[in-house]
Formats: C-alpha cells, sequence, structure tokens
C-alpha cells in the first residue's frame, strides 16, 4: 500500500543544505499500525510529510496504492489528502474561528459532498467521538483531548484508509492521551492502516511495529 | 464552484469581520470621498448651467447703437434703432433663425392693494417664454398668442414683485395698476437661478402682451430683439447675417460693432462650460488617482491578511483544499468587503448628497452656496464606480489569493 524506495529530503537554506533523508525505504501493508520513532531531528517528521503527500522527496520512489506521487500535481497531492489520508496532529491545528461542526464538515465540503452527505456524516463522528453537544463550540473552548477528538473526527470524515498521526498525545495530559490512543486502536482493528511518530515508548506499544529512524536512515 | 463553499467563505468572514474592519472602512471612506467629489463636481458644473440657462437657452440679444464708421456717404455717430418691423424683416430672411421675438421696456409706477413700487415693465410675445426661461408657478401662466391678439390687460410678474406687492398671498387674479392702467396678474415666475441680466434679475420684472404694452407706452421703436438659432453651431452665422441684414436695411457697415448690440450668450457659455468641464475632468482625474491608491492599500492589506492566516490556509492545504478553493476564499472574502464597503459608502454619499440638498439656497445673491449646496448624486457615474473599483478590487485580491494558494503546506503550518 505504502512504498518508500531511497527516499532523500534535501533542505536548501540559501547556500547550507541540510539532508533531512538520506535514502529511506519502507513498505506498509494495508490494515498495519506502525510507529515511527526516533530522536529529535531523526527525520521523523520529514518522512511523515512525506507519507501524509504533504512534501515531496528530493530523491525516491513514493508508490501509494500502485500510483507514483512523484508524477502527481499540486491539486492531484490535495485530492490524496482528502480522500486517502487523514492527519492527527501534535497541536491540533484546528481552524480557531470555525466551531467543532465546522471543523469536521471542512474536509467533506473540499471534496464537494452534499449538504445531506455532510450533515449525516459529521452527525455519525461527532457522536462517535462523544463530542456531539459540543458542536457549536470553538476549539477555544474546548479541552486538550476534546481539541483532538475533534481533530481526529476530521481526519476521518472522508473514511481514508491511512490515518497518519504526528504525536497524537504529545500535548495532552496521560488520561486524554489514552483515550486518543483506545481511538486510534480501534480505528486500526477496523482495518485502518495507522501511522504515527511518536518518541513515547508506551504509546508506541500500541503499535504492530516500529520503525526507528537515527540521523535521516532507517535503523535495521 | 460547489455552491455550498461560498456560504462556509462566507461564515468564515462573518467571524473574522472585525479583522477586515480596517479594509472595509478603507473601501467606506474612499466610496464615500469619491461619490462627494463627483457629486460636488457634477452640481457645481449643472447649476452653472442652470444659471446660465437663468438669462436663456441658445439665445442672441440684439439692441440698437451708434454708427461708428462712416458708410455709402453717412457720417458716423448716427443711432441705430429698432423697431418691431425688424423682427418679421429678420423672420424672413434668416431661416436658421427657430424664433425671433420683439421686447420693449420701460420703469413705471406699480400699484395693488394700496403698496407701490418703481419696477421695469416688458411687452414681449409668447415665444420670449421658451426663450428666456419665463417658467410660471402652479397655477398661474405666461402670457400666449391670443393675449397679444385681443390686447388683453394681463401681466406675468417676478417673484420679487409679488412679494413687494402681495406679500404672502397668491396674486394671481389680482389686479394690478401699471402707469394708471390696471392689469390682472395671470402668473408669477418660478424661482431660478440667474448670473446673467439686463434690466436687473428676472425676480424683478414685470411681463404684458406687446400689443397691451404699446398701449401704455408712446415710443414706437423696441428696445430688443431676441434670436434664437436652429442649433448653438449657428451662433455666428446668425448673428452675423443680422448685421448684414440689418446694415442693409438702416445703413450701416456690417463690421461696424457699435452699430448693433449683439449679446451672443451661446458663445459666452461655451467659456464658462470650458472651464467647468475641465473641473470636472480635473476632479475625475483625483477620483481616479483616489481609486488607485485605495487599490494598492487593498492590495497591501490582503498581503498582510494572507500573511496572519498562514497558518489556517496550511491545514486547509493539509486536508485537501485545492488551490482554486484557497483562491475563491481570499478573492470572495475581498469581494465581501469590496461590496460591504461601497455599500455603506454608497449610502453614506447618497444621504449627505440629499441632506445638503436639503439646504435652502438664496436664488438672489448668486453666492458660491448656490453652486455648492446643490451636489447631484448620478447612479450613472455610481455604476460606473462601482465595476471599476470593483475590478481593481478583483485585481487587488487576486495576487494576494494567489501567493497564498502556492503555499507550501508544512512551512504554513509551522508558521506561528
Amino acid at each position: 500500500m505504502i512504498e518508500l524506495e531511497g527516499i532523500k529530503k534535501v533542505f536548501r537554506m540559501g547556500s547550507q543544505s541540510l539532508e533531512a533523508l538520506k535514502g529511506v525505504s519502507l513498505k506498509i501493508e494495508r490494515g498495519e499500525f506502525i510507529s515511527i520513532m526516533g530522536p529529535s531531528g531523526s527525520g521523523k517528521s520529514t518522512l511523515m510529510n512525506i507519507i501524509g503527500c504533504l512534501d515531496t522527496p528530493t530523491e525516491g520512489e513514493y508508490v501509494l496504492d500502485s500510483d507514483r506521487v512523484a508524477g502527481l500535481s499540486f491539486d492531484q497531492l490535495a485530492a490524496v489528502r482528502n480522500r486517502k489520508i487523514g492527519f492527527v496532529f501534535q497541536n491540533f491545528n484546528l481552524l480557531p474561528y470555525a466551531t467543532a461542526w465546522e471543523n469536521v464538515e471542512l474536509p467533506l465540503l473540499f471534496d464537494g459532498k452534499n449538504a445531506r452527505k455532510r450533515k449525516e456524516r459529521v452527525t455519525e463522528l461527532l457522536k462517535a467521538i462523544g463530542l456531539y453537544d459540543w458542536r457549536e463550540h470553538r476549539p477555544s473552548e474546548l479541552s486538550g483531548g476534546q481539541q483532538q477528538r475533534i481533530a481526529l473526527a476530521r481526519a476521518l470524515a472522508n473514511d481514508p484508509p491511512i490515518l497518519l498521526a504526528d504525536e497524537p498525545t504529545g500535548n495532552l495530559d496521560s488520561r486524554s492521551g489514552e483515550e486518543i490512543m483506545d481511538i486510534l486502536t480501534e480505528l486500526w482493528k477496523e482495518g485502518r492502516t495507522i501511522v504515527m511518530v511518536t518518541h513515547n515508548d508506551r504509546i508506541s506499544a500500541h503499535s504492530q511495529r516500529i520503525v526507528r529512524l537515527f540521523d535521516g536512515l532507517v535503523l535495521p | 464552484m460547489n455552491l455550498t463553499l461560498p456560504r462556509f467563505f462566507w461564515n468564515e468572514f462573518r467571524k473574522r469581520r472585525k479583522k477586515a474592519a480596517l479594509i472595509t472602512f478603507a473601501l467606506f471612506w474612499g466610496t464615500l470621498s469619491i461619490l462627494l467629489l463627483l457629486a460636488f463636481g457634477q452640481g457645481m458644473s449643472t447649476q452653472f448651467r442652470v444659471s446660465f440657462s437663468g438669462l436663456g437657452e441658445t439665445l442672441i440679444m440684439i439692441t440698437g447703437g451708434q454708427a461708428s464708421l462712416t458708410f455709402e456717404g453717412l457720417p458716423k455717430g448716427r443711432p441705430i434703432r429698432l423697431y418691431r418691423e425688424d423682427i418679421a424683416y429678420l423672420r424672413e430672411r434668416i431661416p436658421e433663425a427657430l424664433r425671433i421675438v420683439p421686447e420693449s421696456y420701460n420703469n413705471w409706477q406699480v400699484s395693488a392693494g394700496g403698496k407701490e413700487v418703481n419696477r421695469s415693465v416688458h411687452g414681449t410675445t409668447a415665444e420670449f417664454a421658451l426663450m428666456r426661461t419665463q417658467v410660471p408657478q402652479m397655477g398661474g401662466r405666461f402670457i400666449n398668442a391670443d393675449d397679444n391678439a385681443l390686447g388683453r390687460k394681463i401681466a406675468f410678474i417676478g417673484w420679487n414683485v409679488a412679494k413687494d406687492l402681495f406679500g404672502t398671498e397668491d396674486p394671481v387674479g389680482k389686479e394690478i395698476v401699471i402707469n394708471r392702467v390696471p392689469f390682472t396678474v395671470i402668473g408669477v415666475l418660478m424661482k431660478k437661478l440667474q448670473d446673467s441680466m439686463y434690466q436687473g434679475p428676472d425676480a424683478d420684472q414685470i411681463y404684458l402682451p406687446f400689443s397691451s404694452f404699446s398701449m401704455i407706452d408712446s415710443q414706437r421703436e423696441i428696445d430688443r430683439i431676441h434670436i434664437q438659432p436652429r442649433g448653438p453651431e449657428q451662433s455666428k452665422l446668425v448673428a452675423e447675417r443680422v448685421r448684414v441684414l440689418l446694415g442693409r436695411k438702416y445703413r450701416f457697415d456690417a463690421a461696424d460693432r457699435y452699430a448693433l448690440g449683439v449679446w451672443n450668450t451661446i458663445e459666452d457659455s461655451k467659456e464658462g462650460l470650458a472651464i467647468f468641464k475641465g473641473i470636472e475632468i480635473f476632479l475625475g482625474i483625483i477620483g481616479g488617482l483616489t481609486l488607485l491608491i485605495g487599490a494598492v492599500g487593498v492590495t497591501n492589506l490582503m498581503y498582510a491578511v494572507v500573511k496572519e492566516r498562514t497558518k489556517e490556509i496550511g491545514i486547509k492545504l493539509a486536508i485537501g483544499a485545492r488551490r482554486r478553493i484557497i483562491i475563491q476564499q481570499f478573492i470572495l472574502e475581498t469581494m465581501f468587503i469590496f461590496a460591504k464597503g461601497t455599500f455603506w459608502g454608497f449610502i453614506a454619499a447618497f444621504n449627505i448628497v440629499h441632506l445638503i440638498r436639503l439646504i435652502p439656497v438664496n436664488y438672489e445673491s448668486f453666492g458660491i452656496e448656490a453652486y455648492l449646496l446643490r451636489p447631484i448624486f448620478s447612479l450613472r457615474i455610481f455604476v460606473a464606480y462601482v465595476i471599476i473599483l470593483g475590478v481593481l478590487v478583483f485585481l487587488s485580491g487576486i495576487f494576494p489569493a494567489l501567493r497564498a494558494s502556492r503555499s507550501n503546506p508544512i512551512e504554513s503550518l509551522r508558521y506561528e
């Protein structure tokens, strides 16, 4: 499902260049739950961004569902992010002006779903995460755990087969963190592919497989 | 475009409207300033035309003079006088003239209801009203052809005469005595701006049918001939033909500028109108430059908005917003702001113009207020303004929107 072969990523800042990934090869099967771990600066987030089609590799081949990602346009990548991949960020990244309902509805709007389908789906998701009664609240009116659950609902809006979670519990207390991990585990059991970046061993214990990065390379 | 997206954009815009208040205010202020500028420009220009036409429109006035050149053995210094027969003489020979009417006047004591004033009394015909903007107030009329044919003892009076003799009473149907002969008032002149005159403003004059005037006035000659050419472009030709024809009749040199008094108001008004046209163009240029400055201001502010919303753009891109969605949102927001600012600017300008127009103008003073206090709100100018500003604002919004759409999702997400 996700195949990375010899992925390199070089960031250029003026005359300086920084090689964040130095040739990463990785294969993630459908329905797998993997954790990507490593110290700061090891390239975890860069790898996650490339898998999430938020960034493109400088070198190497990335095949997602038999499609070569390198050949996709900006808008085709946006469509992939909209339908195939759900993102959960450490700092939630909810739109501050939008209500919980509107935040969850946004990917459906971008996908052109009609009002009836949007209403059904947002209602279903908000009820599933237990925040239906909070639907008119803005992110600033919600706790960290509630915000992350809204972010999770948003990530699931278009029912994507892949969920990418970048330190999903990093900004949460342990109880909220556990709740989020329970939801992620549940989603994996339903058949979704989960790729999670963390440097917390307790969190990574939820996954099936751990991929360790160091200095831009996958440790054997 | 998905129809639900604009509604979502509108919702977002409403929540952020306080942040957009500065741009909205800039557009409101710009709209108000430019619409007022143009309204005052157009009002002044129109008032000038109105005040000039207070004397009459496309009018040439001929008066007798004195020969200043010897001609065919005749000495200079001879007085040249005009007579009633000259009207028919000129009408037959100048087909380019639409109307030719006589006018005679004299100063007499005029009394009514125990009040007495000394006023200029004129004898003329019905067509005089069309040439000299003699519009009666409600309930009255000017002299007609029958009045002249039947020698009716009727009078059309200026509003000052009405006020002096009758106070606040309606003079129509009442009697006035002119040079010991009773006349019935049939109409009062409607108030008007008049910046050019000969026997004083029309507000102070009394007009009688020419035939009735001749009964109380002993002189045979007439004081003035009013000629209206068929078109303003024929005014010079008509004036020249009058000199040649009357020169032939009364034996003076047509090139003698003192033999006749010729007041060509059409040529005079051209000069005045050119000045006001110049002012209008100048105001238009100022308005155009203001629009351009406004558009640059909107662009800058929209760039600032894009910068401030970098993270939001990143989030939207991360969850699947296509480039055109980002562009649409910024363009629509710019147009929402444009619509709001322009709408309130229009409302404010419209009301200010109409409030100013409520201030009464003293028609006799010819002061600057008669020109300044009559701004004109033109819907045509407003529509043109909206189209031009709309295009400029759209262009102001498109560049920041394009920049936003080209954002790198990762960099945008990291932006704090």
